[in-house]
């Protein structure tokens, strides 16, 4: 439930019209100026067609500088973010040998392990000189190392199931392992803000997909209904088997899933749950298992976990984790496991001493430490942005907190004149995120202090002024109990 | 003036090309165009309203004829070209027929049709144009025209 004044709507959508006759003149302009240019296709077809990359040619790359800025540090709480220049209006840009140290709101470092920590960073060089960056193999042929098999065990333990797998990157993951677990015959039904990985891998498994809006158990029974008395598309014979696929924290909203609610209704029809705990595991939950502790829900009611180590263990790399036949299936079937590199065992080395730390047997609290510090910073800096007026997305204890922006030349805006203040922020807009809404997505870590989250808000307080986004001045109190009682409903 | 605000959910349509008219604001805006375009025109060639009336519909046809109805696909290469056959008009609302937004959209033309004839008085050279303009943009969005492409005119590549 997004609240926007319709003022802004309005001017919302004037401006992408806008924005997109510009566009369109544009475009007609440069066909009539290259009728005169040879072109030297010498009887090739066009890589592309003119229209498909509209939206990249005359929207993306006017305001390419805020996006793929390159860092010249480890994503810590402060950031050395590379200057570029432009001389041709942001259709090329480059890199200078200046460096911007900025405080970083824009990494998923959520127990700050994404910079040199005391317990892990030792560990990890030891295992970068006994196995080297690369086990240069697939898992199946040579790369399942000592570390491998140990991690697989520490990640079933951590996240309360019996078994586990492991890939070398996140969204490979979701893409490799849908398939491998449903294909022509079969029904997916995902949220309808499911991330891209579990699009993709969707599309690839061949199976039907439906979606289901976003969080809604209600609506999600409908469709499972009507699904199952269909059944397949053109023989209406019933379907093989039924995923129902969500996110636990969705990283555009900060919102958590209404877990409890899916689950029950997925049990009643029989349905297989997969959750993709990208960001919350290790963010969220007493002690950091993730949503389902935060919200009590048993793991052996979900059929398969999956999450990723890039976010609050510092590393890279995903992981499934559900029942012993499961992940034996996977592994005899999955073409990830077959094909692609196995983890990099410095890689690996760094998530299992992270995950020590986080359930403390490293012989320290820091785990529960950096647990209290995440849950505390999120909470302050999203009620200080509330009380100064701004719409900001998410639940409570949520590291993810997007502000709201609307309108198309606020985006540039705000992330120019946040870093010109030494603030690096991540703004996102269409296609990523509905047309209306685009936002600035800040992500807290354990490693802010207190003075760094007061400096961004001051600096964030004094750009959002000069942008104009602050939509709820008046009553915030009166504002907030609203979106209380919204999300009660 | 009062701060009116409107709620919204993301509304489930995958198609990022046509979801964006399925927010509130859409129709508001539309109508504040077409109104701002005929001020504009008649501030800029100091015509009668109904000249001005005309050229808006004139316009207005050309535009959303070209846009709604002959182009083809989607401005973005992420959904990998799974509606490279279809018009914008064939991809709205999932391609379900007779919903609010395509009535909405099948009623403009119209309105626009009556207020230009009538301030043009019922003149010829201009009710034979706006009479062609609204038959065309009417009848290009009839249920039975969907996915119809009249003796090949702009069928596939």
């Amino acid at each position: 439930m997004v609240r926007l004044p319709y003022l802004t709507a309005l001017t919302t959508l004037f401006s992408y019209g806008l924005l997109f006759a510009f566009g369109q003149m544009r475009d007609f302009f440069r066909k009539i100026l290259d009728l005169w240019k040879s072109k030297n296709l010498q009887g090739y077809a066009p890589i592309c067609l003119g229209l498909e990359d509209f939206y990249t040619r005359r929207l993306y790359l006017r305001i390419q500088d805020c996006f793929n800025r390159p860092i010249a540090s480890a994503p810590d709480a402060w950031i050395d973010v590379v200057e570029r220049y432009s001389k041709d209006s942001n259709k090329t840009l480059h890199r200078t040998s200046k460096i911007n140290k900025c405080l970083n709101l824009g990494s998923y470092n959520y127990l700050g392990f994404a910079a040199a920590d005391e317990y892990c960073t030792p560990r990890v060089i030891e295992s970068l000189k006994q196995y080297s960056p690369s086990t240069c193999s697939a898992r199946v042929d040579g790369g399942t190392t000592k570390l491998h098999a140990e991690l697989e065990e520490v990640v079933a333990r951590f996240v309360r199931k019996p078994a586990a797998i492991l890939f070398g990157m996140g969204y490979a993951t979701n893409s490799a392992i849908i398939p491998a677990l449903i294909g022509k015959g079969g029904l997916i039904i995902s949220d309808s803000l499911n991330h891209n990985s579990i699009v993709n891998g969707a599309r690839g498994s061949g199976a039907t997909v439906r979606v289901f809006q976003h969080n809604s158990a209600a609506h999600l029974e409908e469709v499972l209904r009507e699904q199952i008395a269909e059944g397949q598309p053109r023989t209406h014979r019933p379907w093989k088997k039924i995923i129902v696929i969500i996110e636990g924290i969705y990283s555009m909203e900060g919102e958590l899933c209404k877990l409890p609610e899916i689950i029950a209704v997925c049990k009643k029809y029989k349905a297989y749950t997969y959750l993709d705990e990208a960001h919350s595991i290790g963010a969220i939950g007493k002690s950091g298992r993730g949503v389902c502790e935060l919200l009590g829900v048993d793991t052996a009611d979900m059929d398969i976990m999956m999450g990723t180590f890039t976010k609050s263990f510092g590393s890279c790399g995903g992981y499934i984790a559900a029942s012993k036949e499961i992940i034996q299936h996977l592994k005899n079937t999955c073409p990830a496991h077959f094909y692609a590199t196995s983890m990099s065992p410095p890689a690996a080395q760094q998530v299992i001493s992270a995950i020590k730390v986080v359930l403390g047997e490293d012989g320290s609290n820091r785990g529960a430490q950096k647990l209290a510090q995440i849950r505390d910073n999120s909470n302050f800096f999203r009620s200080e942005l509330h009380k100064m007026g701004f719409e900001v997305l998410g639940d409570k204890d949520s590291p993810v907190m997007p502000i709201m922006l609307y309108n198309p030349a606020k985006i540039p805006a705000f992330s120019r004149e946040c870093l010109r203040r030494n603030l690096a922020v991540v703004t996102v807009a269409f296609p990523a995120t509905p047309l209306l809404l685009a936002r600035a997505r800040i992500c807290i870590s354990a490693s802010h202090t207190r003075e760094d989250m007061i400096k961004a808000l001051e600096v964030i307080s004094k750009v959002g002024d000069l942008v104009g986004i602050k939509y709820f001045p008046v009553e915030p109190q009166k504002h907030l109990t609203d979106k209380i009682q919204k999300k009660l409903e | 003036m009062a701060k009116l605000y409107v709620e919204t959910t993301p509304p489930p349509d995958l198609n990022k090309n046509t979801e964006w008219f399925m927010y509130p604001g859409v129709w508001t805006t539309y109508i504040l165009i077409l109104f701002f375009s005929w001020l504009l025109v008649l501030s800029v060639f100091g015509c009668t309203p109904g000249t001005a009336w005309t050229i808006v519909n004139l316009v207005h046809f050309a535009i959303t004829y070209q846009f709604f109805h002959w182009r083809k696909g989607t401005p973005f290469a992420e959904d990998q070209g799974i509606y490279n056959n279809l018009t914008w008009w064939e991809q709205i609302d999932n391609g379900k027929q007779l919903t609010r937004n395509r009535k909405f959209l099948t009623v403009v033309p119209v309105v626009l049709y009556l207020i230009a004839s009538h301030t043009t008085d019922y003149q010829q050279p201009m009710l034979f144009l706006n009479t062609l303009a609204v038959i065309v943009l009417v009848v290009a969005k009839f249920p039975n025209m969907h996915k119809v492409r009249i003796f090949g005119i702009n069928a596939d590549r």
